[in-house]
């Protein structure tokens, strides 16, 4: 296909889009479009948010692909500046590319929004940095099914309390949120940050409608305050070898500021949201 | 400052830090505005309740007095304007980002159908 053509057939493909959302009957359209209802292992998609990742997106895609070959899986390139969107083009994925950086949290926003609207029943976050193990996936999926979580995190404290991996300014912070965690609801869940994550469609509303830094402590408060099931399950965690962490070190000062101010108005949102759907 | 003084710009800070909770709540105020907003309206707040600590203040500055009522009042006028000039940009911020997500989702699905990146399941269903 030529260049002209493939451009004209994605304006059509992408007018075709709008005009399903605005109808909202174009069901065929919607089916070819997600494939997730034509999908051996339905309903689950497996989703990457990638930001500068050149030096290990190709291995993470490979060892998702070599893992768990009957899911979907969706990238989303988060407006990187490196290699990152030349090498997705040549990888088996799908790839949701944001113009401009948006950041993590926006990111994984996109991945619920594509999930929501193609009718995923589960979405399964990780990193892009390959600190989480895409062969752990598995067992996380059967303990998400088996127990009927809402949430599922893939937690690096279950299992070893005493983990070193992450830099002293996050651990701590992670212990903070844990503890606050605590307090608010009730019980301890020890990996407030961790990326790795299964949500169920049922959740993926909320988490849309409401605002969140990153999907950590904030998400999880709201969430639980609003009656959902959130377990931790253990899981190993590799060092970043490549790529830079997003934690800078003025984000060791502002993230604690701002996720705490989340937690606090989620605590009161989720109160007014109760209201509302009792009245 | 007399105890009157006090109590309206009291008042007055805590009326701003219920608002700026308000606008965070409703997503019309980047949280991170709304820290430093939090945080300098607690400060002004202690500052004002405790006379003593506006006098160590002064001195540690190296001004010869301490602010007066009216310019706190002055203060508060400019922090309104710039909280209005900063959620306007925080609404447009969070339009542009909606737009982007939304174009990339509909990119990504029209892709997937084109079958430049195609879908494991879509494969399997149309080599049956």
């Amino acid at each position: 296909m030529d260049v002209k053509n493939g451009l004209r057939s994605e304006m059509v493909l992408l007018m075709l889009c709008v005009e399903s959302h605005h109808t909202g009957e174009c069901v065929f359209y919607h089916r070819l479009c997600c494939a997730t209802t034509m999908n051996r292992t339905p309903g689950i998609l497996i989703a990457i948010p990638a930001y500068n990742e050149a030096g290990t997106i190709a291995a993470i895609i490979g060892r998702v692909r070599d893992s768990l070959p009957d899911y979907d899986l969706l990238v989303v390139n988060d407006g990187s500046s490196d290699a990152t969107g030349q090498i997705l083009e040549t990888l088996d994925a799908t790839v949701a590319t944001h113009m401009c950086n948006l950041g993590y949290g926006r990111a994984v926003q996109t991945a619920i929004m594509y999930a929501l609207e193609c009718g995923y029943d589960a979405l399964v976050t990780l990193d892009a940095d390959g600190q989480h193990q895409p062969e752990q996936i598995e067992s996380l999926l059967r303990e998400f099914r088996k127990e009927g979580w809402d949430v599922l995190i893939g937690s690096r404290y279950v299992a070893a309390r005493g983990y070193r991996g992450a830099p002293l300014g996050r651990r701590l912070g992670m212990q903070l949120f844990s503890v606050l965690v605590k307090l608010i609801i009730g019980r301890r869940v020890y990996d407030t940050s961790s990326g790795l994550k299964i949500i169920r469609r049922t959740v993926f509303e909320p988490l849309t409608h409401w605002h969140f830094v990153d999907f950590h402590a904030e998400a999880i408060v709201y969430l639980m305050r609003l009656g959902y099931r959130i377990g931790e399950f253990p899981v190993t965690v590799a060092e970043r070898t490549q790529g830079r962490s997003m934690y800078t070190p003025i984000n060791y000062f502002k993230y604690p500021l701002k996720t705490s101010m989340l937690v606090l108005l989620g605590i009161i949102e989720a109160a007014l949201t109760r209201r509302r759907h009792r009245s | 400052m007399s105890l009157q003084g006090v109590l309206v710009l009291n008042l007055i800070a805590l009326a701003l830090l219920l608002w700026v909770l308000n606008l965070i709540r409703h997503g019309r105020l980047y949280v991170g505005y709304g820290v430093i907003f939090v945080i300098a309206t607690l400060g002004t707040m202690l500052l004002v309740s405790v006379p003593k600590l506006q006098t160590v203040l002064t001195h540690v500055i190296g001004a010869v007095f301490p602010v007066s009522a009216l310019t706190l009042l002055a203060l508060c006028f400019i922090v309104l304007m710039l909280l209005y000039t900063l959620t306007q940009l925080t609404i447009v911020s969070n339009r542009l980002s909606k737009l982007v997500q939304e174009l990339a989702i509909e990119r990504a699905r029209a892709a997937a159908l084109r079958g430049d990146a195609e879908p494991r399941g879509l494969r399997n269903e149309l080599s049956e």
